[in-house]
């Protein structure tokens, strides 16, 4: 019974943590190539929620073909930002990128209450399920995994084969050195934040297709806490570090209910959000680049 | 300098929170509204004494007004029943308060303040939120019942005292702990733990190297500011307010609008969260009345422009202007 | 420099001062609101103040004003929004009772929000009418000037524990699963100790955090318990995603009831065939029949809009195509009681308003209305809501039912086949 339990909530967990995982790799991509902390990371994946459900409902068109809208969406608002706002704070201290980037979360999320109101939404993508015994999974979670990996993949890649992106590379290694090497540092930075944007907006679509409720503007909030712990568990400054940060996370969430059960007189749910931070804290006090160096 | 020049300017400072207080009380109307100010320049100047000096932004700055409206809370309701302690209830949750507050701070501060930067702002966004969690899911305190007690308080003081105590000393007691706040600060500033910290927000590793013990006095001050917080939090939360829900006092949103008033008025200056507290409060209030439902959407935008142009906020650009003449003692 | 100093202090005096410009007409009565228009509570709040307006143009232009002695006087409403903050809560009380000399604050939603305004209103001596803080903890505190509409939280799910008993009697194995909030432990509270009383086993019960994201560890346990009835909820949210999660993990149940959640119209365009023969308790429903008749029959005085008329004036405030709601209800009834209350009086005051409260007795709308010693509401009773074939049906108690209810709800996958629930 107990591993039947433990089984099937760590089944649930991976798929969970891997769309967890995507939704952390824009806010490690920017961190690890501007040094801005995005507080408003939440906001951006609000952005793709409502996105998916304005393409869905309105328009009948399916989530998954919304992972790439989303995507080109984000790189746009990115780039509106970065050229706006962060690109002259970038040499400033941190508290004003942080306090930049918490507006614009704040004026994303009333601009979209502004348009769509303040009531929780959903939608209902119907296809199917598998039933694997000691667990449910419906196929939208599914897809919505297999999404979250084969993104994972084409960043590594694109990361690996382009010359954007092994320029993006040597900037976070050393900026002034690629400054001297004759990359253009400044276009590296918008592009990395465009790409961090646009990778968070489209993890907002993957969110949904996990869990198609609780749309509404403020729901970003929850997600940006869980993505500094997992951006942490990653080492802060790599997305695929991000990303299997997000598959040990989504683990431990689940996983960890079922041990908890078992302590009397507790509430084992509440108790698995305070492993998280305990989490946090101790990776940042043992080894604060991470305990996943994938590099 | 003269050691009396040095205290200078305390004198706009409380001949500010002065005429606060004289508007309110001889005003009809007034009070509620002045509270309200208090409260955010009281939080501002707790908030300013450990991130104006040292740049470290930290997050889970509420979870320090928690623990302390749990310690209030906790005299209170425990204490309750040993009717000889009279008022001084009151004076142990003052102490417990601090005390907690202290204690969390020292453990919050043993990981965090190894930290430098980014990683300090990301060790202590979860600790507000890590502390709920922790009182929820263990069941500590009354669990996510938390604790209600204007019958306590009646109790303990009476009913008529106990409900000037809730609208009226609760206020005036925010108004002291605002200027202690603002005092400490100038202490500090004007001594060698304010020296060490401008070295170190300048820049870290030269201050390391001169031999300043930076880490010293980095707890100092996040130990000074935290247990203010606690101080703020047992008077403008549990007084005023006579009750406790977890997910209210561990709300990311006070450390936010510390730290949207801080910069306002200008982080490191003593006046500057006085200025903050005041515009950020009356515009707040003015929207609230005039544009409900949209003060947000028009904060955020102004905010993105005061970091885009004003980095220094309204008081820092005052110092600047001030520099060579006869306000410069005054503005700092 | 030194004048721009002085300039700046002479701007906020100015900006302070102009707090108390505006004066309030002696020839009005005013009901002084603190409104959450914004912030986490925005939704409920909108809908308060949709219903405060609907009751308030009622009062004035059907009723004809508030008789006081041989006077009739309109009533006028003024809100300010408070953003869902405590902090604002108690500043924009002040300035209600002070500026726009108000004779009766209405409180915020919430029952945190509303105990953060009770001793303000309490040193004014103010009347302090809630209609959104359903905590029975509020009633213990001995405030004298508070008085509440909306029915305490002990007893939202006692009426589906006792519709469940009568029509499955042997439907016994009980699983509840709520929100770790006050407000919700304290409805969980009252359910498991009227499921005790009625002889249900409780095979599982534990709580999750507020603000929950994913419930799956939480309810893969509730299935392993195999219950045969589940109660929960908390808010609106995390109702939704408890039945849609209960979905996706095919866990099949004789009845579903949610807090908070399942009885609002955005619950089901959410969750569309998901959410068939899902209940929820709720203080009041579009279609349950109050109405003057039945007040005669029960022996309760009737006033107010009825049912329809209180919709037309409700949608002519609020902009979109709104429906009311149990929050504009309450907050609607309130306005009633109020006047009611000043007429039993024959004054404003709020000492003796307060005490012709206590004594009052009435039907409306919303339902029956009475208070105890503390404020506390004890004369209104529940409803029970299912959904069936995309409709709201009121199924509980038998004297507001508008149909029958279906039980057992058709399982998820008969549910995704399209499979409504209609009784048998």
């Amino acid at each position: 019974m107990f591993f039947e339990q433990l089984g099937g909530n760590l089944i649930q967990g991976i798929v969970l943590g891997a769309v967890y995982g995507m939704a952390t790799m824009g806010l490690s991509l920017i961190f690890g190539v501007l040094k801005v902390v995005n507080v408003g990371h939440g906001a951006f994946i609000m952005v793709g929620a409502f996105l998916t459900l304005f393409l869905f409902s309105s328009l009948g068109i399916n989530p998954i073909i919304a992972i790439p809208v989303a995507f080109i969406v984000g790189m746009g608002l990115g780039l509106i930002f970065y050229y706006t706002t962060i690109r002259k704070l970038i040499k400033a201290p941190e508290l004003a990128t942080l306090l930049a980037t918490f507006s614009i979360g704040v004026l994303l999320e009333e601009l979209v209450k502004l348009i769509f109101g303040s009531e929780f939404r959903g939608y209902n993508w119907v296809v199917g399920k598998i039933d694997l015994g000691i667990t449910v999974l419906p196929m939208s979670k599914l897809y919505a995994c297999i999404g979250s990996v084969l993104i994972a993949v084409l960043l590594y890649l694109w990361f690996k084969k382009t010359r954007a992106g092994s320029a993006i590379r040597s900037v976070v290694e050393d900026s002034e050195g690629a400054r001297v090497c004759g990359i253009n540092v400044g276009w590296a930075y918008a592009l990395s934040f465009s790409l961090g944007i646009g990778l968070t907006v489209a993890s907002g679509v993957l969110l949904t297709m996990f869990i198609p409720v609780g749309i509404n503007p403020y729901m970003g909030g929850a997600y940006t806490l869980k993505a500094f712990v997992i951006a942490v568990l990653g080492g802060l400054a790599s997305p695929y570090g991000a990303f299997f940060g997000g598959l040990v996370f989504g683990l431990i969430e689940n996983g960890s209910y079922t041990l908890f059960a078992y302590i009397p007189g507790v509430e084992p749910f509440a108790l698995t959000r305070f492993l998280s931070f305990v989490i946090l804290l101790v990776i940042l006090l043992i080894r604060p680049t991470g305990i996943l160096r994938a590099k | 300098m003269k050691q009396t020049q040095k205290y200078f300017p305390l004198i706009p400072l409380f001949a500010a929170y002065l005429f606060m207080f004289l508007l309110a009380e001889n005003k009809e109307g007034m009070w509620q509204l002045m509270s309200m100010l208090l409260f955010y320049c009281a939080l501002g100047q707790a908030f300013n004494v450990f991130m104006g000096m040292t740049g470290y932004v930290d997050f889970g700055y509420v979870a320090f007004m928690g623990v302390g409206t749990y310690g209030m809370a906790l005299s209170i309701t425990r204490l309750v029943q040993y009717e000889f302690l009279g008022a001084w209830i009151l004076v142990i949750g003052f102490g417990l308060a601090m005390a907690m507050s202290t204690l969390l701070s020292m453990a919050v501060g043993a990981v965090a303040l190894r930290l430098r930067g980014a990683y300090f702002a990301i060790a202590t966004i979860g600790v507000n939120e890590g502390f709920r969690f922790l009182i929820e899911g263990a069941r500590i305190w009354n669990g996510s019942e938390g604790m209600i007690f204007t019958a306590d308080l009646n109790k303990i003081l009476g009913r008529e005292t106990a409900a000037a105590l809730c609208t009226y000393w609760a206020d005036i007691m925010v108004l002291a702990i605002a200027a202690l706040a603002g005092f400490v600060s100038l202490v500090y500033m004007r001594s060698k733990i304010g020296y060490a910290l401008t070295a170190l927000r300048e820049d870290e590793d030269a201050a390391k190297v001169m031999g300043i013990n930076v880490t010293k006095f980095k707890i100092i001050a996040f130990i000074t500011s935290a247990c203010l917080a606690g101080l703020l939090g047992a008077t403008a939360w549990a007084l005023k307010t006579p009750y406790v829900f977890p997910p209210e006092v561990f709300d990311i949103h006070y450390t936010i609008e510390a730290i949207i008033i801080v910069m306002l008025g200008g982080a490191g200056t003593l006046l500057g969260p006085l200025v903050g507290g005041l515009v950020y409060g009356i515009s707040k209030y003015y929207l609230s009345i005039f544009l409900p439902g949209f003060q947000l959407l028009i904060f955020a935008p102004v905010i993105l422009v005061i970091i885009v142009l004003f980095p220094e906020g309204i008081v820092g650009m005052l110092k600047a202007k001030t520099k060579g003449t006869g306000m410069e003692r005054f503005v700092i | 420099m030194k004048r721009s100093l002085v300039g700046i202090f002479v701007v906020f005096a100015f900006l302070l001062a102009g707090v108390s410009f505006a004066g309030a007409a002696p020839d009005k009565i005013v009901i002084g609101h603190p409104a959450c228009l914004s912030g986490k509570y925005a939704k409920a709040g909108e809908q308060a103040v949709g219903g405060i307006k609907a009751c308030v143009e009622w009062v004035n232009t059907t009723y004809g004003g508030v008789q006081v002695g041989d006077k009739k006087i309109p009533l006028k409403y003024k809100y300010y929004d408070c953003e869902s903050k405590k902090e604002v809560v108690t500043s924009l009380i002040g300035r209600l009772v002070s500026v726009d000399k108000v004779n009766v604050i209405f409180a915020p939603y919430s029952s945190g929000l509303t105990l953060r305004g009770a001793p303000v209103a309490e040193s004014r001596r103010i009347l302090y009418m809630d209609h959104g803080g359903a905590s029975n903890a509020i009633f213990r505190q001995g405030f004298r000037y508070i008085v509440q509409t909306i029915g305490p939280a002990t007893r939202y799910h006692e009426g589906t524990l006792d519709m469940i008993h009568k029509i499955a009697p042997n439907d016994k194995r009980l699983a509840l699963a709520y929100e770790d909030s006050e407000f919700a432990k304290m409805v969980m509270e009252g359910a498991r100790d009227h499921a005790k009383k009625l002889g249900f086993e409780i095979v599982f019960e534990r709580t999750y955090p507020k603000g929950v994201t994913d419930l799956t560890p939480l309810l893969s346990a509730l299935k392993v318990s195999k219950p045969d009835l589940v109660l929960g909820g908390g808010h609106f949210e995390d109702g939704q995603l408890f039945n849609r999660q209960m979905a996706d993990l095919n866990i099949d149940v004789n009845a579903l009831s949610l807090i908070a959640a399942a009885t609002l119209p955005a619950f089901y365009r959410a969750l569309t065939t998901m959410a068939e023969g899902v209940m929820g308790p709720s203080h009041w429903e579009f279609g349950v029949k109050y109405s003057a008749e039945q007040a005669k029959a029960t022996g309760l005085p009737w006033i107010g809009p009825s049912q329809d008329q209180f919709m037309a004036l409700f949608k002519k405030f609020t902009k979109k195509d709104m429906l009311p709601d149990y929050h504009a209800a309450e907050a609607g009834a309130q306005v009633l009681a109020y006047v009611l209350g000043v007429q039993k009086a024959g004054s404003m005051d709020s000492t003796k308003v307060r005490q012709a409260l206590g004594e009052l007795k009435f039907m409306s709308f919303y339902g029956g209305w009475k208070v105890d010693e503390s404020g506390m509401q004890v004369g209104h009773s529940m409803v029970d809501v299912q959904w069936q074939d995309g409709k709201r049906v009121i199924v509980w108690p038998e004297a507001a039912k508008t149909g029958k209810a279906c039980y057992p709800m058709p399982t998820f996958e008969e549910k995704a086949k399209d499979v409504k629930a209609i009784p048998k």
